[in-house]
């Protein structure tokens, strides 16, 4: 009798267990939908409204089609574009009446961002997987001077994973951003950009800030496609005082490749290429630049920063069809070693004393190996 | 006594004895003087000196003066000539005095007719470095040196013109090589490898910078006669504005790591099979990413900013898998035919057709994203 009453009261908790896990996991584990494409889920008219909506954690799939609209996401979810009857392509594009300032970046820049991640409560993960975030034909309300667009914009104190997106004609003269990311003063974030194709933007393909120091803002830009055109003098990525990696990116056209402003940034792996009259890669403090490859750029290395030692290292890379390759801008306590470098106009420029190139990498055709001294 | 006392036979084995020491001086003193010669460095262009250097001023009279097997070295400068190499060697660029670039191009005296024809497609070319007919067999070796085509412009209907050609029956390795600027009319080749013999032969092209191209040449071809006698290795080239074709290859072998950006495409034509295209980076190409006539194997590759990503010629049974496509405006193409062998593990992200020209079932196993049409029947790939 003892026995069976003890069977009956773990049962009894076994359900009410059931019961509190039926309860919980469909605002835990379910997906939302915008659109019509899949029947079964909840449906929400417009984007916007679905990151609105949902509960913190879920997962917001949107069908193909176009979504004229900004959006702001101030919650941690997941959106992700979804494939439907032979199409995979859900757009955001700006709304006929234009685009609003909505964010103040930690620069002081206003910026119009097409997606934004902002004041994300409870702190959570955003993360975007499979969305063109288009930027045509975009007009920013009472745009100034110091009016800026991006497509994708997250702003100081989020975290997330920018996977697989689209970012493209970001196109405000002179300040279209594909993809914005920055951390101020509090805690430390993480945001990963990956496998993202961006193109067609007039200012910088990737951008990622953090103010401080040390660093609040890791992060990890792998894995990208990004092309910029050299009459917009795009800068295809830039980092400026982030920690973190910049690896396998392929990053053609543009006026400058990628550049790390200083921060601890490994740039490693990547493809640079076509950058008829800018820099490949340019290398602020604390870089470490390995097994690069570049070609058919102006000058393949710029170096930058404060000289202070230790230096940035470039080793391990590839250059090939260069009019420069290493401009040392006179700045001590870099290292060049490892290195292969074929077919260029000039090698190792403004070499600062006691710090030169020659001898410790492997170099073939090129015309005058090493030009102007530094005082 | 008995010891002063030389025997008939002993006298014989001494006078026998004297002899082969005598032979045996005369080969040490043989091998002495020839010794320097066996050892001597041979070097062009007068940057190097000594005693342990024989110098030439021409690479064509090094090529024919110095002994098979021998590396000759190239000081920076200019050469205006037209080089044939006719045994096994190594022609090597070197470093002096701040310069590093030793550039062999058009001799603006010379002769500009064609010096070989070749035996893949019969057509006339100038080749401004040409390995033929080498003698003894064995591999001829360039490494460090530009050769650089400005000034030939006889144009396509005298002839093709090819930075380096190595003709049939010819192998070694190409490597750290800039070829550049054969453009010719746009009838223009960087680097150019054939065999149209039976025997087969290995060449390797690897490292190399080639670019500004002939519109109606390309940057590297490999030719050989079908089935394959050339097995090519094409890995770590650099080529950009190289003309129609980045590398157009009908020969076995590997098409490796190479980085091609703005040709007119397509960047890599697989001609033959079987052929591996493997973790090559292609990019900013108006036409074809890849394409490949035969069953070939086409992995891990990275395109991106490319019309047609990927194209097959009708019913093939070509392996395409885990490439990445980046902003296309065709994923892959398979040209209104079918394919019987494996397209799975790729990823499309960013182009307006995926899979198109494709009359077959749904095509599962890649992702996608950012894909306005998945698969299209019609003929909308360019």
């Amino acid at each position: 009798m003892q026995r069976t009453r003890l069977i009956s009261k773990h049962w009894m908790l076994f359900l009410l267990a059931v019961a509190l896990i039926a309860a919980a996991s469909p605002a835990q584990a379910a997906n939302y939908e915008v659109g019509t494409c899949i029947p079964s889920l909840p449906k929400f008219g417009s984007i916007q409204l679905a990151v609105n909506s949902v509960p913190p954690g879920s997962t917001i799939v949107v069908c193909p089609a176009t979504y004229f609209e900004q959006v702001t996401i101030s919650r941690p979810l997941t959106l992700r574009g979804l494939s439907s009857n032979n199409q995979d392509r859900p757009v955001i594009a700006a709304p006929p009446n234009g685009l609003i300032i909505n964010v103040t970046s930690i620069t002081g820049a206003n910026v119009a961002a097409q997606v934004l991640v902002q004041n994300v409560a409870p702190p959570g993960n955003v993360n975007l997987t499979g969305i063109t975030v288009d930027g045509s034909s975009a007009e920013v309300q009472g745009c100034s001077v110091s009016a800026e667009l991006a497509g994708i914009f997250y702003a100081s104190g989020t975290s997330g994973t920018i996977n697989e997106m689209t970012a493209r004609n970001q196109q405000l003269p002179s300040c279209g951003y594909g993809i914005w990311i920055e951390n101020g003063a509090g805690p430390n974030q993480s945001i990963t950009v990956e496998n993202n194709s961006v193109h067609d933007v007039t200012w910088e393909g990737i951008f990622a800030i953090s103010n401080q120091t040390p660093s609040t803002l890791a992060a990890t830009i792998k894995g990208n496609f990004v092309n910029g055109k050299v009459y917009n003098q795009t800068k295809d990525i830039e980092v400026n005082g982030v920690s973190g990696a910049l690896t396998g990116n392929v990053v053609t056209g543009g006026f400058q490749g990628i550049i790390n402003d200083g921060g601890p940034v490994t740039i490693s792996g990547n493809a640079v290429a076509d950058i008829s009259i800018g820099v490949g890669i340019a290398i602020g403090d604390s870089s470490t630049v390995t097994s690069n490859k570049i070609s058919n750029v102006y000058t393949a290395f710029l170096f930058g920063g404060s000289g202070l030692s230790p230096g940035p290292t470039v080793t391990g890379n590839t250059t090939k069809n260069t009019t420069y390759v290493v401009m040392y801008n006179c700045v001590p306590n870099v290292t060049v070693k490892s290195n292969t470098f074929n077919d260029s106009e000039f090698g190792f420029d403004h070499v600062p004393t006691a710090n030169s190139g020659l001898g410790v990498n492997a170099i073939y055709n090129i015309d005058t190996v090493q030009t102007s001294t530094c005082p | 006594m008995r010891a002063l006392t030389l025997t008939l036979g002993q006298k014989l084995e001494e006078r026998y004895m004297s002899r082969h020491l005598a032979w045996f001086f005369l080969a040490v003193v043989m091998l002495a003087v020839s010794a320097p010669l066996q050892a001597l460095n041979y070097e062009v262009g007068g940057c190097k000196t000594g005693s342990s250097y024989v110098s030439f001023t021409t690479i064509s009279a090094a090529v024919v003066g110095v002994p098979a097997g021998a590396t000759i070295q190239i000081c920076p400068g200019v050469y205006p000539e037209q080089v044939t190499i006719t045994q096994p060697l190594t022609l090597k660029g070197i470093g002096f005095n701040n310069a590093n670039r030793a550039v062999i191009t058009i001799n603006p005296n010379g002769s500009l007719a064609p010096n070989v024809t070749s035996s893949i497609n019969f057509v006339a070319f100038y080749a401004q470095v040409l390995v033929q007919n080498v003698n003894p067999a064995g591999p001829v070796n360039i490494i460090g040196i530009t050769v650089d085509g400005s000034g030939d412009n006889a144009g396509c209907s005298a002839e093709m013109l090819a930075g380096i050609f190595y003709a049939s029956s010819t192998s070694g390795t190409v490597n750290e090589v800039t070829a550049r600027n054969q453009v010719n009319g746009g009838c223009g080749w960087g680097i150019w490898v054939e065999n149209g013999a039976a025997s087969s032969q290995t060449i390797t092209i690897e490292n190399s910078s080639v670019h500004n191209g002939g519109f109606d040449g390309g940057g590297i071809a490999a030719s050989s006669v079908s089935p394959p006698t050339l097995s090519s290795t094409i890995s770590g080239n650099f080529l950009s504005n190289a003309g129609l074709f980045g590398i157009d290859d009908s020969s076995s072998g590997v098409i490796a790591g190479n980085v091609l950006t703005s040709v007119a495409g397509p960047g890599i034509f697989a001609e033959v099979d079987p052929l591996t295209v493997s973790a090559n980076t292609v990019a900013d190409i108006l036409g074809i990413g890849i394409e490949t006539k035969g069953a070939n194997t086409v992995v891990a590759n990275k395109l991106s900013n490319v019309g047609d990503s990927i194209a097959l010629f009708p019913d093939v049974a070509a392996t395409i898998k885990s490439n990445t496509i980046k902003n296309t405006f065709c994923g892959i193409d398979f040209s209104g035919g079918s394919n019987s062998g494996t397209i799975s593990g790729n990823t499309l992200n960013d182009s307006p057709y995926g899979f198109g020209n494709w009359f077959g079932p749904t095509i599962g196993g890649n992702s996608l994203y950012n894909v306005d049409n998945l698969q299209s029947t019609s003929g909308s790939c360019p």
